[in-house]
């Protein structure tokens, strides 16, 4: 045997490390259990969508093949998006819990529509999951902190610190191999189901490289802790007891500080404001004379101005002109509001560098594409696939074409991946 | 001097000179105080904003001018939920809902705005406030202060010289919980000023606040007789700690994660498309108003001639459109109304789920009992939302009423150019409709809410000193 | 180096930085196959001399050498040369005492089959029926037993041992005393501190009487008789009444 097996079979007859390795890879196999089975859950609402969708179209598609009317087609049709978990949301469900990952958007006013939610439950949400960026993040550095507390000072306060020390490969070659055995142990009892897991999902090589990586990293920076700790030769128990609290402070404490401190210093305009603005813009229109409505779309969007003048009814290319006007005039507070948005992220990004509890969840959700950036990308393909919604029924609308029953099968679909 | 006392204040000056235990309490008394402070300017800041809001929403309702009713149900209102007194030492699920919505006929909205969606993504570590100080991060400093209360004595054999000197073991171990039971109070102290000081407001029930109180008071005391209870069961300190961190981290970290995730893979949640293609359906199973010949509609229209006692329409002395428009409401909201009912009732079910997790884990009983009684659950949401809809119901009837009493139907159907100004009413109906007011629980019904978590906190503090009697006893004697 | 002794101490000073002087010119020499005691009282400088043989401790003057090998500048190399038991030696309760050879020796860097370890701790005489036992409720005797096959397997031509037979009982330390003659027997250089100076006189070839940091005296065995132990008790009581007062 040589002197690693050596080490693993003394590890092996030691109850606590080997409870503490034991515990870490059942939490770590649970979490990724109840992560899978969060994503499937999404994956099969997504994938029941075209169902229910078809049985909705279907409805209004009777009603309006008897009026062949655009505009109704326009009005009465929603039209799913979705934003499908990528292959690692599995292992950091991050925001998908509080931000719709389906919507479906009508022709109409789209900032309206935009920032509605999906049914959840917030006492669930505001617990947070247990996936496996938790687990990491949260549990992991308790782990190391069971595992590293005492490598050397128990060594001294059984007696043997000398005597192991006197050895020729005993001393800090020795407690450096304990340390690095103790180490890929537990990487390994959060790699190993992790990469099992992550295969089953088909992630690919680069992706679970990467976070192979990133937990040797974050459980090396706690390992550093540990020595760093130790180095002051305090008893063991006093080193649980400061790295415990490093741990309270850097995990539990300093996040929640920083959140205060961000959302002071990054102010956000409500997006209640924006909602606010929209429908005054959009109402307003009914009060002043269809022509100037026109005449501002129509400035906006010149391919559309040959349409014939409206005539006294009713009619649905002005009511949409509007509803698009009403987008319009509201863009700038969108673009400040997502600006303030974005800043915070990136506020919170600058946090992860100091704070590796913060940079790894963070680094975890952004590869997971679970942050609130996969969620502005989420809105941005709503955007892009609504503007072709729009030109859709426009084309029909300005040009005064019937729309029939086959028309609906013409609607442009939404293509989650662009 | 009693026997207790002593023990007490040894047990006291020992944790003075901990240099690195003052700090840790000193710094958490600090960050309590910030908690306090930033809990209580983010509950101003968010119910200023929102007052602001609402007020302005409600301006520009009033400040419509005339218009066909119908118009007015498509303007809809915008409407805001007040954050409660309470909401400045819980805030509970405040920032996981929308706090917005806005009304308008046919439709329910969501609650938008939360936020989460709009705060920096660190929100998802937890907020700084007194609820989480008092929940999380005070029980850990009461373990570092107390783990080795018993098991430093045993461990250097000072315990059973004191034992054979014929100290009673109750009166060792009743000194040293009464040492930890005076941390635990000054630790929680700047919370409960910060509570006190919520209290003092016009606007805040006394019977929650001392309901409050109480939980957190038991659930320290809770924490101060386990800490006790395992520095008597283990007989290193070391392994006093390890342990304590541990069923704290299971307590708190672990346990309310876990239940939350098994009540959300456990019991699903219909989503909104669902929801709204399941709504479309059942509408067009009843009826279909588009459609002349269909025989939900068709029977409406007869019921509706018979009681005035015409044959068309036309002769009807009331608008046949705001009628149809009644009972569509009528229709499309009841639906709303069940499909919300079935939505809240799994989502409770959940909630009964982690609830039950409660006799597992202390903090999930006890982060209940705050949050129900500071008015801050789902509860508190739900409230908002079907005072929200009942609102909307009235606010959308009274629009369609107008429509059907004030507006003539030949007018209503009539597209000559001069119809448009007929099919109005007078701007001064919309200053009569009452704006929207969140009628806040009252004291009793928060607490009545609170009260099986309290029970449960209470429980376990009552199993809690059972089991340490129990100890109590055998101390010293285990090699 | 044939003629060097195995453990050599010249003109040796050391602090540990506070300014005085733990050990003050100490000089020492152990011949192999002897075994030297050093006597004396609690900071007579004991332990600091193991700690500089061990190179733990960094003298500030003079020569220190184990087997030729100056263990401050080679630590590895020189602790390769020796054994070290401490005061209570402490083993891993969780491994059997085979376990615990075996761990040891492999620290050591020594590969040594099955059968050599068994050899050991019967030369170590440790019941047999003791060898898979795990280490829990072993007494220091056996524990000390242990450390003693894996020095013996080692071939360590030092041994230090430290106060290695206080808290053993008369038996345990007769036991003792056989094994160390065994070790001697086999050409070691034994050094070992202690303050018990009948157990010193029991088997020592010479005895060092330390005193603030320097070999006072030191009296070598001489035929049959050996030591005269009541007068060197005589003589060791007055020097811990000098440095009493």
């Amino acid at each position: 045997m040589n002197l690693w097996a050596h080490e693993f079979r003394l590890l092996m007859r030691q109850r606590l490390p080997m409870a503490a390795l034991a515990l870490l890879t059942i939490l770590t196999v649970a979490s990724l259990a109840l992560g899978i089975a969060e994503v499937s859950r999404q994956r099969d609402a997504i994938s029941a969508i075209p169902a229910a969708q078809s049985q909705d179209i279907a409805a209004v598609a009777d009603y309006i093949d008897s009026t062949k009317d655009a505009g109704s087609a326009a009005y009465y049709s929603y039209h799913p998006t979705w934003d499908s978990p990528s292959p690692l949301a599995f292992a950091a469900l991050g925001m998908r819990d509080v931000s719709p990952y389906i919507l479906r958007v009508r022709a109409l006013g789209l900032e309206a529509q935009i920032y509605d939610g999906d049914t959840f439950n917030p006492e669930l949400a505001l617990t947070g999951h247990l996936d496996f960026a938790f687990v990491l993040v949260f549990l992991a550095p308790l782990f190391v902190i069971a595992l590293f507390h005492d490598i050397v000072s128990g060594e001294r306060e059984a007696g043997r610190q000398r005597m192991l020390e006197a050895l020729p490969h005993g001393g800090t070659a020795l407690w450096q191999r304990r340390g690095a055995l103790r180490l890929i142990l537990l990487w390994a009892g959060l790699a190993l189901p992790f990469v099992v897991a992550a295969g089953l999902e088909g992630v690919s090589v680069g992706p679970i490289l990467a976070i192979g990586a990133l937990i040797a990293a974050y459980l090396l920076f706690w390992v550093g802790l540990a020595a760093l700790v130790s180095r002051f030769r305090r008893s063991s128990v006093a080193n649980a007891a400061i790295l415990a609290a490093a741990w309270l402070l850097l995990v539990l404490v300093l996040p929640t500080l920083a959140n205060v401190a961000i959302n002071a210093t990054v102010p956000v305009h409500q997006g209640a404001e924006i909602a606010l603005a929209h429908r005054e813009e959009v109402n307003r229109a009914w009060d002043i004379p269809r022509e100037d409505t026109m005449r501002r779309f129509y400035a906006h969007h010149p391919e559309w101005s040959g349409s014939a003048p409206l005539g006294p009814d009713f009619h649905y290319k002005w009511y949409l002109a509007f509803h698009q006007n009403g987008d319009e005039s509201v863009a700038p507070q969108v673009h400040a509001y997502r600006a303030g948005l974005e800043s915070r992220e990136a506020a919170a990004r600058t946090v992860g560098i100091l704070l590796p509890s913060v940079g790894a969840q963070m680094l975890l959700t952004q590869m997971a594409n679970t942050d609130l950036s996969a969620q502005l990308r989420y809105q941005d393909r709503i955007r892009a696939f609504h503007k072709r919604l729009r030109t859709f029924y426009y084309g029909y609308l300005f040009n005064d074409l019937p729309f029939g029953r086959k028309d609906f099968d013409r609607v442009p679909e939404f293509d989650s991946r662009t | 001097m009693s026997v207790v006392t002593l023990v007490a204040r040894d047990e006291l000056r020992m944790m003075v000179r901990n240099r690195v235990a003052m700090i840790g309490l000193a710094l958490l008394m600090l960050l309590t105080l910030t908690a306090v402070l930033s809990a209580w300017m983010y509950q101003r800041g968010v119910s200023e904003l929102r007052a602001r809001h609402a007020h302005a929403a409600e301006s520009t309702f009033d400040a419509q001018p005339d218009r066909h009713p119908h118009r007015m149900v498509h303007y809809g209102s915008f409407i805001f939920r007040p954050l409660g007194p309470l909401a400045a030492f819980d805030p509970g699920v405040d920032a996981f809902t929308g706090s917005s919505m806005f009304l308008e006929g046919h439709r329910q909205n969501t609650a938008n705005f939360g936020d989460v969606r709009q705060s920096s993504p660190l929100i998802r570590f937890g907020q700084l406030t007194p609820a989480f100080i008092l929940q999380a991060v005070a029980p850990l400093l009461l373990v570092f202060l107390g783990y080795g209360s018993l098991a430093r004595e045993t461990e250097r054999g000072t315990l059973r010289m004191l034992i054979l000197q014929g100290v009673a073991r109750g009166k060792i171990v009743t000194g040293k919980l009464l040492a930890l039971g005076l941390v635990a109070l000054i630790a929680g102290m700047p919370a409960m000023i910060g509570l006190a000081a919520i209290a003092v407001r016009q606007d805040t029930p006394a019977l929650p606040v001392l309901t409050i109180a109480a939980g957190y008071a038991a659930y320290l005391a809770l924490w101060a007789v386990l800490i006790v209870l395992i520095s008597a069961w283990v007989r290193r300190s070391r392994d006093a700690l390890l342990v304590l961190v541990a069923i704290w981290a299971v307590s708190t970290i672990l346990l309310p994660r876990a239940a939350a995730g098994l009540a959300d893979a456990e019991i699903p949640l219909a989503n909104r498309l669902q929801t709204d293609v399941a709504i479309g359906r059942d509408l067009r199973a009843i009826g279909d108003s588009h459609n002349p010949d269909d025989p939900h509609f068709a029977a409406f229209k007869r019921s509706v001639l018979d009681r005035y006692g015409v044959s068309r329409i036309e002769d009807l002395p009331i608008n046949y459109k705001g009628v149809v428009a009644l009972e569509g409401e009528r229709l499309t909201s009841s639906l709303f109304d069940h499909y919300a009912a079935k939505s809240f009732a799994a989502q409770a079910r959940q909630n009964a789920m982690v609830d039950l997790a409660g006799l597992l884990s202390p903090a999930i009983a006890l982060r209940a009992m705050s949050m129900a009684a500071a008015g801050t659950d789902l509860d508190g949401h739900r409230r908002f939302l079907e005072q929200a809809e009942a609102y909307r119901y009235a606010l959308v009837q009274r629009l369609n009423s107008m429509q059907a009493q004030d507006v003539s139907y030949l007018d209503d159907m009539a597209t000559d150019p001069g119809a448009d100004r007929r099919k109005r009413v007078s701007a001064a109906n919309w200053q009569e409709i009452p704006d929207f007011r969140f009628a806040a629980p009252d004291g009793a019904t928060l607490t009545a809410a609170a009260l099986p978590s309290l029970i449960m906190v209470l429980a376990w503090l009552a199993v809690a000193l059972a089991m340490l009697a129990l100890v109590t006893r055998k101390l010293g004697l285990r090699r | 180096m044939p003629n060097i002794d195995p453990i050599l101490i010249s003109d040796l000073t050391l602090d540990y930085g506070g300014g005085d002087l733990v050990l003050d010119g100490l000089s020492l020499a152990v011949p192999a196959g002897s075994i030297t005691a050093l006597l004396g009282g609690n900071g007579a400088g004991k332990s600091t001399t193991l700690a500089a043989l061990l190179g733990f401790a960094r003298p500030r003057s003079g020569a220190i050498t184990v087997c030729g090998i100056d263990p401050v500048m080679d630590p590895d190399l020189a602790r390769r040369r020796m054994a070290y038991l401490p005061e209570n030696v402490a083993l891993y309760e969780h491994l059997t005492a085979m376990e615990n050879a075996e761990y040891l020796l492999a620290l050591s860097g020594e590969r040594v089959p099955v059968a050599g370890i068994e050899d050991a701790l019967a030369a170590a005489a440790l019941q047999k029926r003791a060898w898979h036992q795990r280490l829990g409720g072993f007494s220091k005797g056996m524990r000390q037993k242990v450390a003693i096959a894996v020095a013996l397997l080692r071939e360590v031509p030092v041994l230090l041992l430290d106060e290695p037979t206080s808290g053993l009982d008369p038996r345990a330390t007769a036991d003792f005393n056989q094994l160390l003659i065994e070790v001697r027997a086999r050409g070691a250089a034994v050094l070992m501190v202690t303050h018990d100076l009948l157990s010193a006189a029991d088997i020592a070839d010479r005895i060092a009487f330390l005193e603030a940091g320097r070999v006072a005296y030191e009296v070598a065995a001489s035929g049959a008789e050996r030591f005269d132990v009541r007068g060197l008790h005589a003589r060791f009581q007055l020097t811990a009444e000098r440095l009493a007062a």
